[in-house]
C-alpha cells in the first residue's frame, strides 16, 4: 500500500512538470499534427530525462526499483512515434542497466520495448487516420498496462533466480501497473484538454477577426471620411465589445462609438497625448490603466480608463489612428490588444487598396480624355482650314461639312468610359471620314464592310475610330498616290474581328508594344479592350512596308 | 505678269489660293502640284517665277524639297503652313515669307506688295536640310520616292539623271552636283556619282577602272577621280 502512495506521489510531480509547460510556448511541440525532426529531438529528451528521473526517485524493492519509468517510455513512443518511443525506451532502459540490481537486464530490455510497442501502436493509429485516439486517456491507460504486464512478464523471464523474481514481481506488479496506468492517462487527458482549449480559443479569435474583415470590407476603400468610418467603428464594438471604439485621422476625431461618446465628439481635434505619439512615432501605443494611466483628456467624468492606440498606414505614412477602450471598472484583454492591431492592418491595406482604386479610375478617366483630346487640335484644324477654303466656291458644301464637324465632336464629347454599340462607332467614324474625304478629296477612298448582323456588338467607346484616324494620319496622308482603306467585319466563332487595312505601309511594325511610338491611342485602345474583355481579345497589327498595313481588333460577340 | 505655281497636297486649299491669286490681277496661276516629286518636275520645266509651298506634304516635307531645288533653279518661295510651331520660328529668324493657312487676303495682299518690288530668289540653305534621306523619282507616270541608302550609283546622259538601286533604274530632276552635295555619293567619273558602301570591287583598266556593285552593275571610274576614290577607301 505503501508503494502504491509513493509511486502516486512521484506521478504527481510529473503532471505538476506537465502542467508548468503546457503554460508555455514548448507545450505546441507535444501536440505537433506531424512530429518534424526538432519536435521528435524534444519529445525524446523530454521524456528520457522522465524515464531518469523515474528510476531515481524509485523505490528499493527486494534489489530491484519500484518505479514509473513506463509512463514515460509509453507517452514518449505514443506522441513521437516508433523511433522515438525506441530511443527513449533505450535511454531509460540503458540508465537502468547502469543502477545494477538482479533484474537490470530484464528491466532495460522491457523499458525498450515498452517504448518501440507504444510508438507502432501510435504509427499504427496515425496511418488509420485516428490520430485523436493517441490523446484518448482510456486507450493511453490500456496501452501501459499491456506495457507493465510485458515488464513483468519479461522479469520473469530473463531475472534469475526465479523465486526471487516471482516474489518482486508479485509484490510490485499491482501498485506499478495502476499507477502507470492511470499517470499516463492523466498525463494524456491534460495534453488534450490545453489542446483543446487552444484550438477553441485561436477558432474564437480567428472567427472574430474574419467577421470583423467580413463586414467591413469595401468601407474604408470608399473613402476615409467621418461617414465610413462610423459604420467601422460600429462593426468592431459590435464584434469586440469592447468599451469603446474611435477612429481619428491625423489632425482630428473621424468617429467615436461607445461610452463617452457624449463629450468624445467627431470634428473635433485630437486632444490625448498618447494619440498624437502613436501618430508621430508611427508606433503602437498602450496605456492599461494599471501600469500606464490612463485619463480622459477632455472630460473628467468619463468612464473609460484604458486605452489602445494603433497607426493606420498608408504604405508609407501614418494617416490616422484607430482606439480601442475599456472603461476603468474592465481588464483590456490581451486578445482584443492583438485583434486591435489586426484590424488596424485590415484597415491600413482597405485604404491603400481605396487610394489605389481610385487612381486607376482616374487614370482610366484621362486617358480617354486624353484619347478624346488627342483628336482635336489638329485635326479641327485641318478641318477648318478645309472649310475656310470652300467657302467662297461652294458654300452649301461647307455648310455640310460644318454640321458632320459638329456632329463628329458632339459625339466626341458625349462619349464616357462604357461600352458603345458597333453602329455608334460606325456614325462617329462616318462624320470623321466625312471630313477627312473632304480634305483628301480623291485622295482617300474608304470602304466598310460590316454586315448588318455585327452592328449591335458591343465594344468600348474610341475603339475604331482612333485606328482608323491613325490610318489617315499616319498612312494615308503620306503617300504620293491615292489611299485606300478597308473596314471589314467578320465573325469567327464567338468572336468579332474587325479589320483596318491601308495601302500605306507605314506604321512600325508593332507600336501596340511600343507606347512610345506613334500607337498611344491605339495602345490605349488594346489595354482598354483587354481590361474589359480579357486577354486574348485586344489589338494585332500587320504591316508590309510600303504595301499595307492591317490592325486587327479582336472582341467578344455580345450583343446588347 | 509673275508666273506662280501652287503646291498644297489639299485641292480646295490650292483651288482657294489661286482663287485669291487670280483675283490679284498680275499674278498669273501657270500650275498646281498636290505633293513634291510633281513640284521639282514642274519647277524644272515650267521654270515660275514664284512658289507657294506647303510645308505639309505627304513623303516628302516642303522644307526637304527645297533642299532638293538646283540653288541655280530657285524660283522666289513663299511657304504655307498649318502649323509647324519650329518652321515658323525659322521664317521669322531669315525673312523668308510665309503665310499662315487659313489664308487671310490682307496678309496675302502684303507679301504680293513685298515681291513686286523684289522678286529675286533668295538662299535658302539656311533652312534647307543639309543632307537628304529620300530622293525624288518618277519612272514613266508613277512617282518613286527611293531612301539615299538603297542607291548604288546615279549617272546622267541625254535623257536626263537616271538614280540606281540593286533592282531599279529610275529618273530624277536634281542634279549631279546637288546629289553630289547633300547625299554621301561620291564623283568617280564626269557623268556618274558612285555609293561608297555599294562598291564591291574595282577593276583597274588602262583607261581608268571599273567599280562592280553588290548587284553585279558595272560603273565607270575615270583616271581623273581614281585617286581620290582610292584614298577614300584607304588604298594607298
Amino acid at each position: 500500500m505503501s508503494l502504491i502512495l509513493l509511486l502516486t506521489q512521484q506521478m504527481c510531480v510529473y503532471l505538476v512538470i506537465v502542467y508548468l509547460v503546457s503554460k508555455t510556448p514548448l507545450f505546441k511541440l507535444f501536440t505537433e499534427e506531424a512530429p518534424r525532426f526538432p519536435h521528435k529531438l524534444f519529445i525524446y529528451l523530454v521524456f528520457s530525462g522522465f524515464c531518469i528521473m523515474a528510476t531515481y526517485f524509485g523505490e528499493q524493492t527486494n534489489d530491484a526499483i519500484a518505479n514509473t519509468r513506463a509512463m514515460g517510455a509509453v507517452l514518449g513512443g505514443l506522441l513521437g512515434g516508433p523511433v522515438t518511443g525506441f530511443f527513449v525506451g533505450l535511454t531509460g532502459g540503458l540508465h537502468r542497466y547502469s543502477m545494477g540490481g538482479f533484474t537490470d537486464v530484464a528491466c532495460a530490455i522491457s523499458t525498450t520495448m515498452e517504448g518501440l510497442s507504444a510508438g507502432l501502436i501510435s504509427h499504427y493509429l496515425r496511418s488509420q487516420g485516428k490520430r485523436e485516439l493517441i490523446y484518448s486517456p482510456v486507450l493511453v491507460a490500456m496501452v501501459t498496462l499491456y506495457a507493465e504486464l510485458m515488464q513483468m512478464a519479461l522479469i520473469m523471464l530473463i531475472a534469475k533466480p526465479y523465486d526471487q523474481a516471482w516474489e518482486l514481481v508479485r509484490q510490485i506488479a499491482p501498485p506499478m501497473l495502476l499507477v502507470n496506468s492511470l499517470g499516463a492517462a492523466a498525463f494524456m487527458s491534460m495534453i488534450r484538454d490545453q489542446k483543446t482549449m487552444f484550438d477553441k480559443l485561436s477558432s474564437a479569435f480567428s472567427a472574430k477577426a474574419l467577421k470583423i474583415a467580413e463586414r467591413s470590407v469595401g468601407l474604408l476603400s470608399r473613402g476615409f471620411n467621418e461617414e465610413t468610418t462610423a459604420q467601422v467603428a460600429q462593426i468592431i464594438i459590435e464584434e469586440t465589445k469592447v468599451g469603446a471604439v474611435a477612429i481619428t485621422d491625423r489632425d482630428k476625431l473621424l468617429a467615436f462609438i461607445g461610452s463617452g461618446a457624449d463629450h468624445h465628439i467627431p470634428g473635433t481635434p485630437i486632444a490625448s497625448q498618447i494619440t498624437k505619439d502613436a501618430i508621430e512615432q508611427n508606433k503602437v501605443m498602450f496605456a492599461d490603466g494599471v501600469e500606464t494611466p490612463y485619463a480622459c483628456s477632455i472630460s473628467r467624468q468619463c468612464k473609460l480608463g484604458s486605452s489602445l492606440v494603433i497607426p493606420l498606414r498608408n504604405d508609407t505614412e501614418v494617416i490616422g489612428t484607430i482606439k480601442l477602450y475599456e472603461p476603468k471598472n474592465k481588464l483590456f484583454l490581451n486578445i482584443n490588444r492583438t485583434l486591435g492591431e489586426g484590424i488596424a492592418r485590415l484597415l491600413s491595406n482597405q485604404i491603400l487598396y481605396g487610394r489605389v482604386e481610385q487612381q486607376q479610375n482616374l487614370l482610366t478617366q484621362t486617358e480617354l480624355k486624353l484619347l478624346q483630346a488627342q483628336v482635336n487640335p489638329h485635326f479641327l484644324f485641318n478641318a477648318l482650314n478645309t472649310i475656310s477654303a470652300i467657302t467662297r466656291r461652294n458654300p452649301d458644301m461647307a455648310r455640310t461639312l460644318l454640321q458632320q464637324l459638329s456632329q463628329f465632336l458632339r459625339i466626341n464629347l458625349k462619349r464616357t468610359a462604357g461600352l458603345v454599340t458597333l453602329a455608334d462607332e460606325l456614325d462617329h467614324i462616318d462624320a470623321y471620314l466625312n471630313i477627312e474625304k473632304a480634305r483628301f478629296i480623291d485622295r482617300l477612298r474608304v470602304e466598310i464592310d460590316i454586315p448588318n448582323e455585327l452592328h449591335k456588338v458591343r465594344l468600348p467607346a474610341f475603339t475604331l475610330q482612333p485606328i482608323i484616324e491613325n490610318a489617315v494620319k499616319h498612312g494615308t496622308s503620306h503617300m504620293l498616290d491615292t489611299g485606300h482603306i478597308q473596314v471589314k467585319g467578320l465573325q469567327e466563332g464567338d468572336e468579332v474581328v474587325l479589320s483596318i487595312t491601308d495601302n500605306a505601309g507605314l506604321y512600325p511594325e508593332n507600336p501596340v508594344e511600343d507606347p512610345e511610338q506613334k500607337g498611344l491611342g491605339m495602345n490605349l485602345v488594346h489595354k482598354r479592350i483587354q481590361n474589359q474583355f480579357g486577354c486574348q481579345y485586344g489589338i494585332q497589327v500587320k504591316c508590309q512596308p510600303e504595301q499595307f498595313t492591317t490592325v486587327s481588333i479582336r472582341i467578344p460577340l455580345e450583343e446588347v | 505678269m509673275i508666273s506662280c505655281l501652287i503646291v498644297d497636297d489639299e485641292p480646295f486649299a490650292r483651288e482657294e489660293l489661286a482663287d485669291i491669286l487670280e483675283a490679284a490681277g498680275d499674278i498669273q496661276v501657270i500650275g498646281q502640284c498636290s505633293n513634291a516629286v510633281e513640284a521639282l518636275q514642274a519647277i524644272h520645266k515650267q521654270k515660275p517665277d514664284l512658289v507657294f509651298l506647303d510645308i505639309q506634304m505627304p513623303r516628302i516635307t516642303g522644307m526637304e524639297m527645297i533642299a532638293m531645288l538646283d540653288p541655280d533653279n530657285m524660283p522666289r518661295v513663299v511657304f504655307v503652313t498649318a502649323y509647324d510651331e519650329y518652321a515658323i520660328k525659322a521664317f521669322e529668324n531669315h525673312a523668308f515669307d510665309y503665310l499662315l493657312k487659313p489664308v487671310d487676303e490682307q496678309r496675302l495682299a502684303k507679301t504680293l506688295d513685298k515681291l513686286r518690288k523684289d522678286l529675286r530668289p533668295k538662299d535658302m540653305t539656311v533652312i534647307a536640310p543639309d543632307s537628304l534621306e529620300i530622293l525624288p523619282c518618277y519612272s514613266g507616270n508613277r512617282l518613286k520616292v527611293v531612301p539615299v541608302k538603297d542607291v548604288e550609283f546615279v549617272f546622267s546622259d541625254l535623257g536626263g539623271i537616271h538614280v540606281a538601286t540593286a533592282t531599279s533604274q529610275v529618273h530624277t530632276q536634281m542634279t549631279l552636283k546637288l546629289l553630289e552635295e547633300k547625299t554621301p555619293l561620291v564623283r568617280c567619273h564626269r557623268q556618274y556619282l558612285i555609293m561608297p558602301s555599294a562598291i564591291r570591287e574595282i577593276v583597274l583598266l588602262d583607261t581608268g577602272a571599273e567599280v562592280i556593285t553588290p548587284s553585279g552593275a558595272k560603273v565607270p571610274v575615270s583616271r581623273r577621280y581614281l585617286k581620290s576614290l582610292k584614298q577614300m577607301l584607304g588604298f594607298q
